[in-house]
């Protein structure tokens, strides 16, 4: 039979056009675009590295000119008279503490009326305001240098911006615009001269506050129960721990010299260590991050505290223990639950969770638990659990994956042997498969510390160190976070303030830490994983 | 486990056994809390937002609360009735209503009216930024999992993969602000929150696309270019048919996380409140796409954290938060149960 050969070549089934442009087939184009598309996530990685580093870096300028301030303005000066102040505070909070045991112990024990429990404190009420009232000349001695110092910052403050405005004249070529541009120079060394000139008036005023101090321990009431006279003791002691420190504050008033330069490194330091972020102040802004690390690390540690047990737990039910057709409903229906959108949990927390937690904690058979009852309903323990649900998922698809990855002959041999269910569960199989639940958890945590909904809604946002000698009564602190911070903040600050760059230094931290647990749970995977032969 | 009838050699259960079923009932409560505390979220929200969303008259759905903007609510009593209106019906009952313009009403803001300028807004970000990644993502799948050789190149490209899927979305947030908002200077737009957005999702999205296309069988790309199909042939004829069944439904999965996602969108494409829709008032083309848009998630934040919890409130939180929800999960839904299909559709 003969077959009709083809005519011409579009008759052929694979047709080849070679057309060239700048040297490139059209095939090799086309590998250059995917190729080109690859490419991306690199370009992406490396802009959001630039961008963050772009916004985020001159905040290291920012802050170093922003401690130079507080010191040449003579508010460091002034915060050294100021933390003689609030230790007294201290002092008196201590004080009222005991009175109002001591108030307790004649109610409850005593069965005094109030009206006759409030006479026999009279004694005391005596002391503790004899007490109190010895700080008020350092009170009103800080209230008029705090004065003084606003307004030499004020005064340099503007300077500064006259400074800026000459600078941006003369740049839009306004020569005698600029000239007119009046700058009042800040002669640092006459004005702090008012604030060092207090120094010996000051020590007067100490020493006197000591003496009254001292004075006032002397008259102290006995109370009534050897508890309360321990603590009475312990104030004692603290009394004279503090009077202790006058010598201190005196010298470093006497050696403060505001030329001192503050160093370089002092900017980075004081945003990595300092505990206070503090902005939008009257006195002084403080950017330091450790108040919201902890906050978010208080609240992925309780995340994952619950999510680790239920996730892990669950991989390994479903994977070892269910049957079939548990498997393939459970499967699905955990993989569901990480859908949930991260804000509508949080509208959850607010709504429903955090109320139900504060009534648990309410009930008198749970006064056992740390820390129950508590009366914020948006804390750490109520951040927690939402990001539990959140870490979950992410958790147990990972675990559960790790534990697939086991083969079957490691199980099969571990029976052979006469080994139970659960042993062979617990000391063939997790093992197995640790470094992939490691690195499940690990995930997790990354999940977890990069939430930013849940946190920002549920997790009371007071941005403060969580008081750690509570024990585990600190989880129903309310906190701030990182993530939490950027989301608050970020809409309401000037572009190109300080503290709009401290937010981009805070997301500098966040996408670092992020990278780190993904790389650690990478290396773990890739480093232990077991030899499958 | 265990069996029902007991036979004579067989020893009583020992303390190995006992522990045994112990440490397993463990595990299964375990698996069940989770289900429980899913479900108990769902339902929750489920119940109270039905309330907002269905009515119980004909047509058992609440159309103005998804044809509506959002309006402020205003309570206020007349004439020994409470009652409660919306903005522009209560200015309306002011003019027809001469007594009752002094009158003195509680005013609740967004509780009043409905969402469907925020759906829209979603909608909008949904639809844009999954073009974007599924472009990017799709391509770059292919390069990696057709052309790329094994080397250094492929190798960074695959960290840079792992490493984004890992970056927090907020962070995601700072950079579109960086990057679009200000320093190409878009403000807050359609485009920054799509390009954020499909940034974001391109890690879902390339993981995806590669493993389906890793499931078509080489025979099919050798038996292509055997008989002298060019790469470019055999990809489009042969693989990527076969795989787009699985690019899409995974892709799915990215486009759950696109609309559940707030935090990047609060600085690059949302507004809190917004009268005009995406489509009106419009002057060049350009304008459609460098205006922000309001958006599910966020009206979610905004209602749930800036307005005081009440039974007037409560509507409006819940409603938003089921309807959310519901889209989500649907979705979510849609590509589990796809892919559970698709896994036994192909088998070669």
């Amino acid at each position: 039979m003969e077959t009709p050969r083809p005519t011409s070549q579009s008759d052929f089934l694979v047709n080849k056009k070679r057309i060239r442009v700048f040297g490139l087939s059209f095939d090799d184009a086309i590998k250059i675009f995917f190729g080109g598309n690859a490419v991306v996530s690199i370009i992406v990685l490396a802009l959001i590295t630039y961008f963050l580093f772009q916004e985020g870096i001159g905040f290291f300028g920012q802050n170093h000119r922003n401690l130079l301030t507080y010191r040449q303005a003579g508010l460091e000066y002034v915060d050294f008279i100021r933390t003689q102040e609030s230790g007294h505070i201290a002092l008196t909070r201590y004080l009222s503490d005991l009175r109002l045991r001591q108030y307790n112990h004649y109610i409850a024990e005593q069965k005094m009326s109030p009206a006759a429990a409030n006479e026999a404190l009279a004694k005391f009420d005596e002391f503790a305001a004899q007490y109190g009232d010895a700080v008020e000349p350092i009170r009103g001695m800080v209230s008029d240098l705090t004065e003084q110092a606003t307004a030499i910052k004020t005064k340099f403050l503007i300077a500064e911006d006259k400074k800026t405005e000459r600078q941006q004249l003369l740049v839009a070529g306004k020569i005698d615009e600029a000239a007119a541009v009046k700058i009042e120079a800040v002669d640092f060394a006459a004005e702090l001269h008012l604030l060092t000139g207090i120094l010996p008036v000051y020590k007067q005023t100490s020493a006197e506050f000591a003496k009254k101090l001292d004075a006032a321990l002397a008259v102290a009431p006995k109370l009534s129960t050897p508890e309360l006279m321990v603590r009475l003791d312990r104030f004692n002691q603290l009394t004279h721990d503090y009077l202790a420190t006058f010598p201190a504050t005196a010298r470093s008033l006497e050696t403060w010299d505001y030329t001192r330069a503050v160093p370089w490194y002092q900017a980075i330091s004081a945003f990595l260590f300092g505990r206070e972020w503090l902005t939008a102040s009257f006195w002084q802004d403080w950017y330091g991050i450790v108040p919201l690390l902890m906050g978010s690390v208080m609240v992925s540690l309780v995340a994952l505290v619950i999510a680790v047990p239920l996730g892990v737990g669950a991989a390994i039910y479903i994977n070892q223990i269910a049957s079939a057709q548990e498997q393939r409903i459970i499967k699905p229906s955990i993989e569901f639950i990480s859908a949930f959108p991260s804000v509508v949990l949080g509208f959850f927390g607010i709504a429903v969770l955090g109320q139900s937690l504060r009534w648990l904690s309410q009930q008198s058979w749970l006064a056992w638990v740390p820390g129950f009852p508590f009366s914020e309903r948006l804390n750490i323990l109520t951040a927690g659990c939402l990001l539990a649900l959140i870490a979950v998922p992410t958790i147990f698809t990972l675990a559960e994956d790790a534990l697939q990855n086991v083969p079957k002959a490691f199980k099969e041999a571990s029976f052979a042997l006469g080994a139970t269910r659960l042993q062979t569960i617990i000391k063939i199989v997790v093992p197995a498969s640790l470094s992939g639940i490691i690195s499940a958890v690990l995930l997790g945590l990354g999940r977890v510390i990069g939430e930013t909904m849940v946190v920002l809604l549920c997790a009371g946002n007071r941005i403060a160190i969580p008081d750690f000698t509570a024990g585990l009564a600190v989880v129903t602190q309310p906190v701030h976070t990182m993530t939490g911070i950027i989301a608050q903040e970020m809409g309401e600050v000037v572009r190109g303030s300080i503290h709009y760059r401290a937010l981009f230094v805070v997301g500098i931290v966040l996408f670092f830490l992020s990278l780190g647990i993904n790389f650690i749970a990478q290396k773990i995977v890739r480093k232990y994983r077991i030899s499958i032969g | 486990m265990s069996p029902s009838t007991r036979h004579e050699f067989q020893s009583p259960p020992s303390a190995a056994r006992r522990w045994e079923s112990a440490a397993l009932w463990l595990f299964r409560i375990a698996t069940y809390v989770i289900l429980i505390c899913g479900a108990g979220v769902f339902g929750n929200i489920v119940v109270k937002g039905s309330k907002t969303v269905f009515t119980s008259t004909a047509p058992f759905i609440n159309v103005a609360f998804f044809t509506e903007a959002p309006e402020s609510l205003y309570v206020f009593e007349y004439q020994g009735q409470k009652r409660e209106m919306g903005d522009r019906e209560f200015r309306a009952f002011k003019t027809t209503h001469p007594e009752a313009k002094d009158i003195k009403a509680e005013s609740y803001v967004y509780s009043a009216g409905g969402i469907f300028p925020c759906i829209v807004g979603t909608v909008l970000l949904v639809l844009g930024s999954m073009m974007i990644a599924l472009t990017l993502g799709v391509s770059a799948a292919v390069y990696l999992s057709e052309y790329a050789k094994q080397g250094r190149a492929v190798t960074l490209i695959r960290l840079a993969i792992l490493n984004l899927a890992g970056v927090p979305s907020i962070v995601f947030g700072l950079f579109g602000l960086g990057l679009f908002v200000i320093y190409l200077d878009w403000n807050v737009s359609l485009l920054a929150g799509w390009f954020t957005l499909a940034f974001m999702v391109l890690p879902v999205v390339i993981t995806a696309s590669e493993e389906s296309l890793k499931a078509v069988p080489k025979g099919f790309r050798e038996g292509s270019l055997a008989l002298g199909a060019t790469k470019w042939q055999t990809i489009r004829k042969n693989v990527l048919p076969y795989a787009l069944p699985g690019i899409l439904t995974s892709s799915i999965l990215g486009i759950a996380r696109v609309a559940g996602e707030t935090a990047p969108i609060m600085f690059t494409a949302a507004y809190v409140v917004r009268d005009k829709l995406p489509w009106e008032g419009l002057t060049s083309v350009s304008d459609f796409f460098f205006q922000g848009v309001m958006a599910l998630p966020y009206h979610i934040y905004v209602v749930s954290s800036k307005i005081p919890q009440n039974e007037y409130t409560e509507r409006v939180q819940y409603g938003t938060a089921f309807v959310f929800l519901v889209i989500v999960a649907l979705i979510a839904t849609c590509s589990i149960v796809m892919r559970n299909k698709l896994r036994n559709r192909y088998k070669w």
